[in-house]
């Protein structure tokens, strides 16, 4: 059987893109006609020909196939598993935190935990790097390219979702963290800065980029740098240089620890910039028309921002910026204004996914950012791992058109999803489970739906799950196990290894099904097997009647053996008299008597005797001719020697 | 120096993992085997620094060695030969280069399908060396001995169990004992033709295997064996019959258990519950005469225990230790190294 990925070519590339479905065509002549298909496990299916041709000539084989298609899954390719496990450890760690948090404030730990994410995704993104920079074959590095898209855009998502939502920003002024957010992702002219600062040469402004560089860090809000940049600019001597440098210096910073109210802050802050605007009318600035963009931009000018915009790839890059310079007692709730603002620097052009999906996330609509981010090609792991951390932090509330609250409804549906997609992997099932398990009850009903498919291939594995099962406390899961255990050795004929498993089971049907087989064995003349199991068996014999008597018939057999004559009698009338022997293995049971009755010394008593009569005679349909004759006699015979015997012992 | 614990993930469950010794420098490279995964395979890693000056060391690997099944079992019969077994049945004994680490590693015999239900595939559970000697045991309930120097197969106990075997330990060079799927143990006499065990007992009343045995490093006579419900029993085989002590200790079934190659009074067990545990077992050196009852339970203070490692939320199927380096395998996909382990 071949298993074939989504090797297959889009057939129609006129679909409507809004329309997801997409068209394969199948590359085999047999499913030219009718074809059928079938789910198998977990998101694999099978395409076979509906019609088959019987050919009856041999030589003219029609070559038949049968198709297994199944999606092909990212997160299984070796460099992201390393994700998938590594984001489970701290899936687990936060839900514990949650647990424990309902009466205490988490909000630290959770901080804690969501940075661990992200810089789980950040190794992820540093391993695809390193694997793409050494893959040869192009259509390979490609695929690792846009994997490094995607997961760069996770990252720059979850930071930002980071400060808005988990962190607890002290005073709820966001502008520090959203500078720190533009100048991790969008590091733009860092380097160059970095470059010119250590060559720390006058008349840097020969180097091609060195107004980009300044207006760049201005725009960034390091104001430090910038200074710095332009002192090293060779007419900085210029008076219209001091200028804007003394107005970049006195800019007010605003800080929660400063023992400045916000109100207090925001009178000093317009008074600073009216002052520069009034630097800025007085015209002082015109001969330097890159200092005069300088100021126009910290004055907030929106068409100054225009101008800038056009030297970025995105509108993230003048979000800080424009923030700093308009507004810079935002708080995060407010910033969907300034975030509104920049968008539009870019005019009415189509926005890309990241654009829609940081607009949401400014405007604070989580329901709109989860729905966006479903769309990315991680098969879920960004959405459910973000819901999670979110619904934890109880920053997360969804209500559908009855305004019913469906947040809980919507973490568990994504999380569930995410598990079973996991769970159809052959090593990762054990990640899955652990996610089904964290939203009960449902959870683990999937999950134990699902572990019973788990094809198991040794004792081992079949260990694992039951270990895993129990953990869960899925008892049904370590039967079904177990008792697949049992059928399939009692299939190969190994009566020990099937007792074993059915005993483990502690299922009463299966210990009965086998300890018959036994038997029924045993009467066609096979010997005993397992005497080393059933010897020693203790409690799990009393499982089921047919079990506890084959231990004790395995018993007897043993004490035959070692010449204990007396004892094995007593056992074997005790098993006489107990009338639990199936049917078939009375003939057995009694015959078993004659050599004890013929032996030297007389093992049986006089009572005993009769008991093995009465027996005999009851279940007469089970032992007839010759045999019972000879049995008959031999009771007699043990009679008359016992019968005085006895009398004499009393 | 305080524990240092580094993980890193690698993409495969690791089954066993194995420091390769070095005679005068400090061990770098390893064995992986993995398990439950689509294609599985014995690697060599070694440890690197990317960084001179930085003390991170990263594994690196070296070479792949590809199985079909999972990797049961890997162990030394010389400084640079293992013995490894597989779930399809097979044990192969591979030699890595001890010039070159990066080589790969070249089988030197191979036993193909050595446990077998006839036709049907069965897995070879575990192994154990000594000598040269190799015990293997499989599902099927046989014990094979090899030799690794002629590639012959000296002896064979058929039906040596009615269960499957899951664990073994050489005692002396013609004894060996085996633990099966119930927990029961039994001691075999190699030199014995008749297939009896030489002695047997249960390990608890709860019929839950037994998954490792060892024997003490100096005092033979002291088998310890884990159990699947997480405890751990300890017999003299001098008295015999009832494990001296029963302890209950992890939460889950023990996978690995390794006495310090240096320090015997040291124990490290780890388990499914993703516990790393380390026993400090200096009692039991201190045997009292008196014959029975020679690990007083009571005294808590002759027998502590640490954890190495905050617990995992996945099984560790393995551990390794070399001097003051431990090494672990983890069904998260990941190995770890502690270093900095006082002994």
């Amino acid at each position: 059987m071949n298993i074939s990925g989504y090797s297959k070519t889009p057939a129609d590339s006129t679909l409507k893109s809004s329309d997801r479905a997409k068209t394969f065509i199948l590359p085999e002549k047999c499913f030219e006609k009718n074809i059928a298909c079938t789910w198998r496990r977990g998101n694999t299916f099978t395409i076979y020909p509906r019609s088959q041709t019987v050919n009856k000539t041999p030589t003219n084989t029609i070559d038949n196939k049968i198709l297994n298609i199944r999606q092909e899954i990212l997160l299984f390719t070796s460099i992201l598993r390393k994700l998938v496990n590594e984001s489970n450890g701290t899936f687990l760690s936060l839900q514990k935190v949650a647990e424990n948090a309902k009466n205490s404030d988490h909000q630290v730990e959770f901080l804690k935990l969501s940075r661990q994410y992200r810089s789980i995704v950040r190794v992820c993104i540093e391993s695809l790097q390193e694997a793409a920079d050494k893959e040869t074959d192009n259509l390979e590095k490609n695929s690792l390219l846009s994997y490094i898209t995607i997961f760069y855009s996770i990252e720059c998502i979850w930071h930002l979702c980071e400060i808005l939502f988990i962190d607890n920003i002290p005073g709820d002024i966001v502008l520090p963290f959203l500078l720190e957010w533009v100048r991790f992702h969008f590091p733009c002219h860092e380097q160059t800065a970095a470059q010119m600062l250590e060559a720390c040469e006058r008349g840097s402004e020969d180097h091609p980029e060195y107004w980009d560089t300044v207006v760049g860090m201005v725009v960034q809000g390091r104001i430090d740098v910038a200074r710095a940049l332009l002192k090293l600019h060779s007419s900085a001597e210029l008076n219209e240089f001091k200028l804007i440098d003394n107005s970049l210096r006195t800019m007010p910073v605003y800080s929660v620890y400063g023992g400045v109210s916000s109100g207090e802050f925001t009178i000093v802050w317009k008074h600073w910039q009216a002052e520069c605007r009034s630097k800025l009318t007085s015209q002082a600035l015109t001969s330097q028309p890159n200092l005069e963009l300088i100021m126009r931009l910290m004055v907030g000018e929106y068409t100054a921002f225009e101008s800038v915009r056009r030297k970025y790839a995105s509108w993230f890059d003048v979000l800080g910026g424009y923030v700093l310079f308009t507004r810079p007692w935002t708080r995060s709730r407010e910033l969907a204004a300034a975030a509104d603002a920049c968008a539009a620097l870019d005019g009415p052009h189509s926005q890309s996914h990241l654009d829609v999906v940081i607009r949401a996330l400014l405007e604070g609509d989580l329901h709109q950012v989860i729905h966006e981010i479903q769309q990315m090609s991680d098969n879920g792991w960004f959405a459910t791992h973000l819901t999670d951390i979110l619904f934890h932090c109880g920053k997360l509330q969804i209500l559908d058109k009855h305004q019913t609250d469906v947040t809980k409804r919507l973490r568990d549906s994504l999380i569930l999803e995410y598990g079973s997609l996991l769970m159809d992997h052959k090593s990762l099932w054990s990640v899955g489970l652990s996610y089904m398990a964290s939203c009960p009850p449902e959870g683990l009903r999937r999950a134990e739906l699902l572990l019973e498919k788990i094809p198991i291939e040794s004792e081992a594995k079949a260990m694992r799950i039951i270990a895993e099962a129990k953990k869960y406390e899925l008892s049904g899961v370590v039967r079904t196990v177990c008792g697949c255990g049992c059928a399939a050795r009692l299939a190969g004929g190994r009566a020990g290894g099937s007792l074993c498993w059915a005993a483990r089971a502690r299922c009463p049907r299966l210990c009965a099904r086998a300890a018959h087989r036994v038997l029924r064995a045993y009467t066609a003349g096979v010997p005993l097997p397992a005497a080393d199991l059933l010897l020693t068996a203790g409690p799990a014999l009393l499982l089921d009647d047919a079990l506890l008597f084959l231990g004790k018939y395995c018993d007897f057999h043993r004490l035959y053996k070692s010449k204990e004559f007396k004892n094995a009698a007593k056992l074997l009338i005790s098993l006489i008299t107990s009338k639990i022997a199936p049917e078939y293995f009375w003939e057995t049971l009694l015959l078993d008597t004659l050599p004890l009755l013929e032996s030297e010394e007389p093992v049986f008593s006089s009572t005993d005797t009769y008991e093995i009569m009465l027996c005999l005679e009851l279940r007469a349909k089970y032992l007839e001719g010759e045999k019972a004759e000879l049995l008959r006699l031999a009771l007699v015979r043990n009679l008359a020697r016992t019968a005085l015997l006895d009398g004499e012992e009393e | 120096m305080p524990l240092d614990v580094q993980g890193t993930f690698v993409s495969q469950k690791i089954n066993k993992i194995r420091w390769i010794p070095e005679d005068y420098v400090e061990t770098k490279c390893f064995f992986t085997g993995s398990w439950d995964d689509e294609a599985n395979s014995i690697k060599v890693w070694n440890f690197e620094r990317i960084n001179e000056d930085e003390d991170v060391e990263y594994p690196k690997q070296l070479s792949e060695y590809k199985v079909d099944g999972d990797i049961t079992e890997i162990k030394f019969t010389d400084k640079n030969t293992i013995a490894a077994s597989t779930s399809d049945g097979n044990v192969r004994l591979l030699e890595i280069s001890s010039y070159n680490r990066q080589t790969p590693l070249r089988e030197i015999f191979s036993w193909k399908k050595l446990h077998n239900f006839g036709g049907e595939q069965c897995s070879c559970t575990s192994l154990d060396t000594m000598e040269g000697d190799v015990a293997t045991i499989g599902e099927d309930g046989n014990v094979n001995i090899l030799s690794s120097r002629t590639g012959d197969i000296s002896r064979t106990i058929t039906g040596a169990d009615s269960c499957s075997l899951h664990s073994i330990c050489f005692l002396k060079h013609n004894e060996v004992i085996t633990g099966n799927l119930r927990g029961h143990m039994k001691i075999w006499d190699l030199r014995s033709p008749n297939n009896k065990p030489a002695a047997s007992f249960l390990l608890a009343g709860d019929e839950l295997a037994a998954t490792c045995i060892i024997h003490h490093p100096t005092q033979p006579h002291y088998i310890l064996a884990g159990s699947e419900s997480g405890s751990l029993a300890v017999w003299d085989l001098r008295i015999n019959s009832f494990p001296a002590s029963l302890l209950k200790a992890h939460a889950a079934g023990v996978t690995e258990m390794q006495f310090h190659p240096e320090n015997p009074n040291k124990l490290l067990t780890s388990s499914i519950s993703g516990e790393l545990w380390d026993w400090n077992m200096e009692a039991m050196t201190k045997s009292t005469k008196t014959s029975e009852n020679w690990m007083p339970l009571e005294d808590k203070n002759t027998m502590s225990v640490n954890s190495l490692m905050p617990p995992l939320h996945k099984p560790i199927n393995t551990i390794n230790c070399n001097k003051g380096r431990i090494l672990c395998g983890a069904d998260n996909e990941a190995i770890y190294l502690i270093k900095n382990f006082k002994y």
